[in-house]
């Protein structure tokens, strides 16, 4: 074993410095801008889809907040990994939890 | 994690903990570990997503009732001191990497400062809804009504529905038009709404809590000169994560539970 | 043990004619006892093992009250029993009888199946196998201890002081609505261990990703490490969701208000999907590191590479991310949708695959190999015997037709304790039997522990078999009284606990005896490849003196090729040393 030479371990060499200033302050303005979006939504009387829009603009910011402010862009690969398994897990749920709730009705007999 | 870090002595830590080997390694298994945690709340958040889900398909008017009964204008203000704190910490993150203390210190405080202010807007939004009795619960009380023949009786209803229906008719316009299409069956079940309302908002506040809790705590060791060494940057950015993800939960929480009504500028003044 | 040596001395020169790898070469602390500083000694007293960030001390802090949490669920299940024993009820009055089977089943699931492997062996050795000082979260892995304490002493206190009659599965309304006991202050309970067992897997899983040592890809896990990486997938995912299904309990509880009572609105199903989206996964948390263990054990005493190394990694993950999509066969009479529970139906199935894929890699294992019959591998047989029977009366209770007959009846009972019991519990001994050498230095009786192993496979047997004709013929599950004519089924039942039961106070005897009057074990006494063997027992508190290197996959017992060439050869040498054993 003592023949091997040990080579360095190298950890996320890929990994950048926190984002500048100008970068959050962007950042920042884009998701306050989104929410004023979603509030005047909110406020006005669109009916059924009102509750898909809300949602949209609320999965756009939650991107925009996991990608830019937590700094998901210059992750690695596992820490994508795992953002999106917390993803697929939670449709998981959903999906299977939603679809009794919209097929309960159905009678096979 | 920054809970792992000592209380006092800290120049005599050394910043590379025993069991690693170098900082990378450190930094890739702090930053992991927090992603990880992440996960798990996320899934613990969509356990309650999932059951809102599946009863708002069921009732989709009692969901629409409750909303609109709740105040939409403390929650908007919120959203945006949440999102201002998200922004602050990220500059934290960046002052403690570039080692600018007094900046890093600085917007920890403002970082504390505007969850606190959330949390006191929050305090009186609860007070108003108890104020206005829209507490789910098992208390009853008798109502005037017809039965399916048209006869009057004195119908057992909660107290809640009789609450809701005031409400609803003092804010006048559309929230009125919506009670008045309903049932008082309807009413009573709108309590369901109201029990994830607070199950929600209640576990968000409780997140907040212990995220000002561990902030206020950074803020001290700051204080103290733990993050001379500027490697120590990652326990920043590791809380900062945590803050991130609080402000996510509540991007979704708003439209869901605010905004699931019919609202009118009118109540503003 | 000077035979063996002299024949792992023999062993030795053929082992490097042959070409073996270098981790085959028998390590030259055999002889020399434990070292003079190990985990053990080199700091003293209460607080040096309640303040402790040693990983390995923190897998000695969980066997402790693990032993104990077993024996009270151990005694539980032996009252209910015995209460079965007569048609009409033996020694219970009624309300105790569901007292007792709920407490039976709760602390074994929560305080035992769940924790019990990734406690004590997952802590313990996963950081050993992968070449680590430590866990990555040390403080966070003794919090986790410490929080598990908390809960499970909150479990036990609202079990012995007014007891739980739900059953394990807490369904309401008739947990939430009408049962006198204490649901909520067990509800907390179980809440607060999983949140220990959600920070144990992400200990694990920040240590597998960025704490293994050079040369340590992969390729090169060792499957046990592999599985407790599969297993701690499904905590950190499923976990939560029951903490979310118990705090919507506990509100409902508390507020009286409608979210699962059907009276106020609410949906009785809706528990159900989120209480089976962990609990159905969470056999899997309980299963899958026993079946990690076996891979340890079978490889090293049958003297063989692991038949499909890939095969069997991948079918562990592929057990944690199949295990989340069929939950709902909990669910197909209590009023799911009729297609949903198709869907459902269909997707169990898959299950069966992975786990098929592993069980023949293991008899693939055992095919040619060398193999010796210590009281690990005896268990590891009994679990692949057993396993297998509770595996395929799955799929009887996987498929939507058979499953209306058989849903709720004793068969069902008799499967997941084939699985639990017969699979999880054999693992859990096996994997005691053979790490004990390495956790405490010393060697336990040869001859005690494999009687242990044979009675409790008889025992078992004898407990269990009954119960699926009685199930078969329609007895149900959970009710006190029974028709007269399962009665000799019962008593055959009860009859096989108690030769059960005392199968398993006997480890308990002799591995304590071990302590004190068994010889040491050397630093490898079963000639066991893997990082972890070759430290000296008891290790050292940093585990290794210097960072080591890998340059092996984990179970090279003998080069194939070579192997088969000179087979004639290698027979020999092998069979005269297990003799010598």
């Amino acid at each position: 074993m003592s023949d091997h030479v040990q080579k360095p371990i190298v950890f996320e060499q890929d990994h950048a410095e926190p984002a500048s200033v100008a970068t959050s302050t962007l950042t920042f303005l884009f998701l306050a801008g989104l929410s004023c979006l979603a509030m005047m939504i909110g406020f006005t009387d669109l009916g059924a889809v009102k509750v898909w829009i809300s949602l949209g603009i609320a999965c756009v910011q939650g991107i925009i907040l996991t990608v830019f402010f937590m700094d998901l862009r210059h992750a690695d690969k596992l820490t994508w990994l795992t953002a999106m398994a917390a993803v697929f897990w939670t449709f998981l749920l959903f999906l299977f939890t939603l679809t009794d709730y919209l097929t309960r009705h159905y009678y096979a007999f | 994690m920054a809970t792992n870090a000592p209380h006092e002595g800290e120049s005599r830590e050394p910043i590379v903990a025993h069991h690693f080997n170098n900082i990378r390694q450190q930094h890739a298994s702090v930053r992991f570990g927090m992603w990880i945690f992440l996960v798990t709340e996320v899934l613990f958040f969509g356990g309650v997503l999932c059951a809102y889900a599946a009863t708002r398909i069921w009732y989709p008017k009692e969901f629409e009732a409750g909303s609109t009964a709740l105040n939409p204008f403390i929650a908007s203000i919120n959203t945006f001191l949440l999102l201002t704190s998200s922004f602050t910490i990220t500059l934290a993150i960046r002052a403690a990497y570039k080692g600018q203390h007094t900046g890093l210190r600085l917007w920890l405080a403002s970082t504390i400062v505007l969850g606190t202010v959330f949390l006191g807007f929050k305090a009186r939004e609860y007070y108003g809804d108890y104020e206005e009795g829209l507490i789910p619960g098992p208390l009853k009380t008798q109502v005037d009504d017809v039965d399916t023949n048209g006869k009057p009786i004195l119908r057992e209803v909660s107290v809640f529905a009789v609450n809701l229906k005031h409400v609803l008719e003092h804010k006048g316009g559309k929230a009125k038009e919506i009670s008045d299409k309903m049932t008082w069956n309807e009413r009573d079940r709108t309590q369901i709404f109201f029990v994830f309302y607070y199950g929600m908002t209640g576990l968000h506040v409780l997140h907040m809590i212990v995220g000002i809790g561990l902030l206020i705590w950074q803020l001290l060791l700051a204080q103290l000169g733990f993050f001379k060494p500027t490697e120590r940057f990652i326990y920043i950015e590791v809380m900062s994560l945590y803050w991130h993800f609080v402000d996510l939960v509540w991007i979704f929480l708003f439209p869901l539970l605010y905004m699931a009504g019919k609202h009118s500028m009118d109540g503003i003044f | 043990m000077a035979t063996s040596t002299a024949a792992t001395e023999n062993l030795t020169e053929s082992v490097l004619e042959l070409d073996y790898t270098p981790q085959m070469a028998p390590p030259v602390t055999d002889l020399d006892g434990p070292p003079k500083v190990h985990y053990l000694n080199h700091s003293f007293g209460w607080l040096s093992w309640l303040l402790t960030v040693d990983h390995k001390r923190i897998g000695i802090l969980y066997l402790i009250p693990l032993t104990i949490f077993f024996m009270c669920g151990g005694i539980a299940a032996g009252l209910v029993r015995l209460n079965l024993i007569q048609p009409y009820g033996a020694i219970l009055e009624l309300d105790q009888y569901n007292k007792a089977f709920t407490a039976h089943g709760t602390i074994m699931l929560f305080l035992f199946l769940i924790p019990v492997i990734p406690g004590v062996l997952g802590n313990f050795f996963v950081p050993m196998m992968i070449g680590a000082k430590d866990m990555a979260f040390p403080k966070l892995n003794l919090a986790s201890w410490y929080v598990w304490m908390a809960g499970a002493m909150f479990f036990i206190a609202a079990l012995l002081f007014g007891g739980l009659d739900t059953g394990w599965t807490f369904y309401p309304p008739y947990s939430s609505k009408y049962s006198h006991t204490n649901v909520l202050a067990a509800g907390l309970g179980v809440f607060i261990t999983g949140f220990s067992s959600i920070l144990t897997g992400l200990n694990i899983i920040a240590t597998v990703h960025k704490m293994r040592a050079p040369g340590m890809t992969w390729g090169r896990l060792p499957l046990f490490v592999w599985a407790m990486y599969a297993t701690s997938i499904i905590q950190i995912l499923a976990t939560p969701v029951l903490a979310m299904a118990v705090c919507l309990l506990a509100t409902e509880r508390i507020f009286q208000v409608g979210i699962f009572d059907p009276t106020l609105g609410g949906d009785p199903l809706l528990f159900q999907h989120l209480f089976w989206y962990y609990s159905h996964p969470a056999v899997y948390i309980m299963i899958l590191p026993g079946m990690g263990v076996i891979n340890e054990v079978i490889t090293c005493f049958s003297r063989k590479n692991i038949f499909g190394y890939k095969a069997v990694a991948w079918s562990s993950v592929g057990i944690a991310v199949v295990g989340f999509l069929v939950w709902g066969h909990h669910m197909f009479l209590s009023g799911q949708g009729i297609y949903l529970g198709l869907v459902f139906s269909v997707l169990t199935m898959l299950v069966a695959i992975p786990s098929a894929v592993k069980v023949f890699n293991w008899t693939a294992t055992l095919y040619g190999g060398q193999i010796t019959y210590e009281a690990p591998m005896l268990f590891v047989i009994g679990f692949i015997v057993l396993f297998t029977i509770g595996g395929l009366t799955g799929l009887f209770l996987g498929i939507i037709g058979t499953d209306i007959h058989l849903h709720d009846t004793y068969f069902v009972i008799a499967h997941f304790h084939f699985t639990m019991v017969g699979g999880m519990m054999f693992a859990w001994q096996a994997g005691l039997h053979f790490y004990w050498p390495k956790m405490t230095g010393k060697m336990y009786s040869d001859f005690w522990s494999r009687m242990a192993a044979v009675i409790m496979l008889v025992g078992f047997s004898l407990t269990f078999l009954p119960q699926f004709i009685a199930g078969y013929h329609g007895l149900p599950r959970r009710y006190p009284y029974y028709p007269v004519e399962f009665q000799m089924m019962n008593i055959l039942s009860t009859a096989g606990a108690t030769i059960q039961g005392f199968g398993y106070l006997m480890p308990a005897v002799y591995l304590p005896l071990s302590l004190f009057f068994g010889r040491n074990a050397g630093a490898n006494p079963w000639r066991a490849t893997g990082l972890e063997w070759q430290t000296p027992s008891p290790p050292t508190p940093h585990n290794f003196e210097e960072l080591p290197i890998v340059t092996h996959a984990p179970y090279e017992y003998a080069l194939p090729s070579k192997y088969n060439l000179e087979s004639g050869h290698a027979y020999e040498v092998t069979k005269g040393e297990s003799g010598g054993h």
